[in-house]
Order: structure tokens, then C-alpha cells, then sequence
């Protein structure tokens, strides 16, 4: 059982205002790739093997079962054939039908997985607003995307490499807090963002006086910020390494590589950002 | 930033690599060629080219550049899912190297630049 260790001081440093440990399977034993013929970067391991741990944990919208179903159905939304076929309709509301989904979650969340993971380009504010009607609150909208963002960021590094994908782990039991930054403001994008001026108090570890949009956008959930900075510190660059145009450190591609291989991923996906 | 990095390194790159030329992807970048072809393959879910993709790369730059390489290519399917599900536009559009970059590689034609461009 690992209780007390240092990942669990990883969590309270990562987490700030919430200190969980995980009680179910051992976190040190995920992501150990064993079964991967390629030795696998230890920080990357760290990293995924973390989220693993907060993803179990109550978040500030979702129980840790409703968390790790959001992760689960990352996983449906990629075999979904109501989703490939609705993706190329001409309008998503044209085109009925029932998602290849599990029974833990509700019908409006099961949606909004699957569109940010297989029709994400044709979100709209008023779908975003729509959806607070039918119980998805934007609090809850954020933690659900941060949460699927950084389940698919992890499940295609397994493709990418062609290993197995891991194990969910057991979620933890308790309740959200319902926590939201009080200095969170709507007028940036769908829902409410902290200004670039706002990460102070428990926010204050998110950035510096200046953040661009990317960073901000799930702040109206921080830990998503912070999962989102911990797994891009491993599978991409940290801030500190985002300004070496060179060579980064611990890589054994140098920047021009690393940007060649985000630049054709990101045009494929018709990434204007 | 591979515009940028070419340019703090003194490096002539093609940035039409990132558009899948071929070519372009190894003027000026190391393996550049076989790392298109595998981001390529990646975000296309061609299993069978990233199958081949994989191996071509590992025999050429070893494993270390393929896990990077995973590394990278995984974390960059999310960006735009981050963009497009929270409507956030770019910040620096008024940048001169943005803009110019952004013509060169005629992004406008994504769907996503009806958000992206919304003044912040």
C-alpha cells in the first residue's frame, strides 16, 4: 500500500487547497511498462502514474467513480460509430442516435465527453450553455474536459508506441467541494476563466503575472491546470523548457523536432491554435 | 516555434513539413522526414502506416527519439481539443512572426479559426 510516500506529497504539492491518497491498488505499480520494448522516460511514468492517483480522487464537480467514468468513456468516444458518423454530418443536431457508452454517468456528460474527443471543433458557446440546462454546469464541463484531455494525452502515447493501455484505476471514495476560484470571469471563451492577473492565493502557482489562453482555460478548475502542466512537462516541454529553442534538457530530440512533430499532429488535427 | 527555433539556431527549415511535405520535413531538421511520417500516421489513426512509421524511426534515430517523439505527438492530440472545447482565441495575433507564419502555412482554412481569431 503506498500511504504517505512521497507521491503522496506529490499530490498535496500538485493540489494545493486538497490532500488525497489513493487507497486502492498500490499508484507506484501503474505505468511501470514493464511490457514496453522501449525504456520509457521515469518522468513520464511519474507523470501519468500521478494523474492516475487524481483522477481516482474527488475532484471539485465529479466524485472520483463519476471521474474515472469520464475516463472510461474517453475510451468508449474512440470506438463510438454514433460519433464517426455524426462527425460527418453537416450539423451535429441532425443526426440521431446513441453513443457506445457505459451507465455511470448521465446522458448530457456521456455527450460532452464525446464531443470533445471526437467532434470538439464544432463546440459552440450556446451548446456550452445549453448543456448547464440540462445539469452540466461549466464548472463541471471544465473538469470533465480537463479530466478527458489528459486521459487521451496519456492512452495515445500508449498507441503511439503500440502498447497496451492501462488499467483505470479504483476510485477513491468522498464528495466534490464545489470549489470554484472566485476571481473566475466569463468573457474569454465558453466559461469562466481566471484573468491573466489572477492566479493568486491557492491559485498562485499556476503562472506567473501572464498566461496565455491554453493554461488559462480550464482555471476555472485549477487542478486541471495542474494535471494539464504536469503531463506537458513530461510528454512536451515545461514553461522553463518551452524557452530553450535549442536542445531542451532530458530530450533526445531537439526543438526543431519537437516542433516539426507538434506542428503536423496539430495540422491534421486542423488545430489553428 | 519551429519557425522560431530555426531561427534562434541559425537553421533553414521548410515549414511546409508540417503541411506533410515530405521534403520540407528534412530541410534542415534531423529525421525529419521519418518524424512527419510518424506524427502523420499518429493523428491520422493510419495503424498500419504508424506500425511501419514506428519501426522506420526506431531503426533510424533509436528508441529514445521514437518515445520523445511519442511524447509529443500524444500530448499535441489535445491542444486543439483544449482550444475548441473551452472557445479560447490566440493571444498574439497581432505578432508579425505569428502572422506571418499563419499565412505561410494558410491556417485559416481550419474550422477552429472562427474562435481562434476572436480578438482577446
Amino acid at each position: 500500500m503506498f500511504m504517505g510516500g512521497s507521491s503522496c506529497l506529490l499530490t498535496v504539492a500538485m493540489y494545493g487547497h486538497k490532500t488525497v491518497c489513493k487507497q486502492g491498488r498500490d499508484d507506484v505499480s501503474y505505468f511501470r511498462y514493464d511490457n514496453s520494448t522501449y525504456a520509457i522516460r521515469e518522468d513520464i511514468s511519474a507523470a501519468h502514474a500521478q494523474f492516475w492517483q487524481n483522477l481516482s480522487s474527488p475532484g471539485n464537480w465529479w466524485t472520483g467513480a463519476e471521474r474515472v467514468a469520464i475516463a472510461n468513456e474517453v475510451r468508449n468516444a474512440l470506438s463510438c460509430d454514433f460519433c464517426a458518423n455524426r462527425k460527418q454530418a453537416l450539423s451535429p443536431y441532425s443526426f440521431a442516435g446513441e453513443h457506445r457508452h457505459s451507465d455511470s454517468l448521465s446522458k448530457v456528460a456521456i455527450d460532452a465527453v464525446h464531443r470533445v474527443i471526437t467532434d470538439q471543433t464544432r463546440i459552440t458557446k450556446a451548446w456550452v450553455d445549453g448543456n448547464v440546462a440540462k445539469g452540466l454546469s461549466k464548472g463541471a464541463y471544465v473538469e470533465l474536459a480537463g479530466l478527458a484531455v489528459a486521459m487521451l494525452s496519456i492512452d495515445e502515447f500508449h498507441r503511439a508506441l503500440g502498447l497496451s493501455l492501462e488499467e483505470l484505476p479504483a476510485p477513491v471514495a468522498g464528495e466534490p467541494d464545489g470549489y470554484m476560484p472566485a476571481l473566475a470571469q466569463e468573457g474569454t471563451g465558453f466559461v469562466p476563466m481566471l484573468p491573466d492577473n489572477g492566479a493568486v492565493g491557492d491559485e498562485a502557482d499556476l503562472w506567473g503575472d501572464k498566461s496565455a489562453n491554453v493554461v488559462r482555460a480550464f482555471s476555472a478548475v485549477p487542478n486541471a491546470v495542474r494535471d494539464w502542466i504536469m503531463i506537458s512537462n513530461a510528454q512536451y516541454l515545461s514553461f522553463e523548457g518551452m524557452m530553450n529553442f535549442d536542445s531542451p534538457e532530458n530530450r533526445a530530440i531537439n526543438r526543431m523536432q519537437i516542433e516539426l512533430i507538434a506542428g503536423r499532429v496539430s495540422a491534421i488535427n486542423e488545430c489553428f491554435y | 516555434m519551429l519557425r522560431v527555433s530555426a531561427q534562434v539556431t541559425e537553421t533553414e527549415v521548410d515549414l511546409q513539413g508540417v503541411n506533410g511535405v515530405v521534403s520540407a520535413a528534412g530541410t534542415g531538421v534531423e529525421y525529419g522526414a521519418q518524424l512527419m511520417q510518424f506524427a502523420e500516421a499518429f493523428a491520422l489513426r493510419d495503424e498500419p502506416s504508424l506500425a511501419l512509421a514506428r519501426e522506420a524511426l526506431l531503426g533510424s534515430a533509436g528508441a529514445a527519439v521514437l518515445v520523445d517523439t511519442a511524447g509529443v505527438a500524444a500530448n499535441f492530440q489535445r491542444m486543439v481539443r483544449i482550444a475548441d472545447a473551452m472557445g479560447i482565441p490566440v493571444d498574439d495575433m497581432a505578432s508579425e512572426l505569428s502572422q506571418a507564419v499563419r499565412s505561410e502555412l494558410d491556417l485559416t482554412r481550419f474550422e477552429s479559426s472562427k474562435n481562434s481569431l476572436k480578438s482577446t
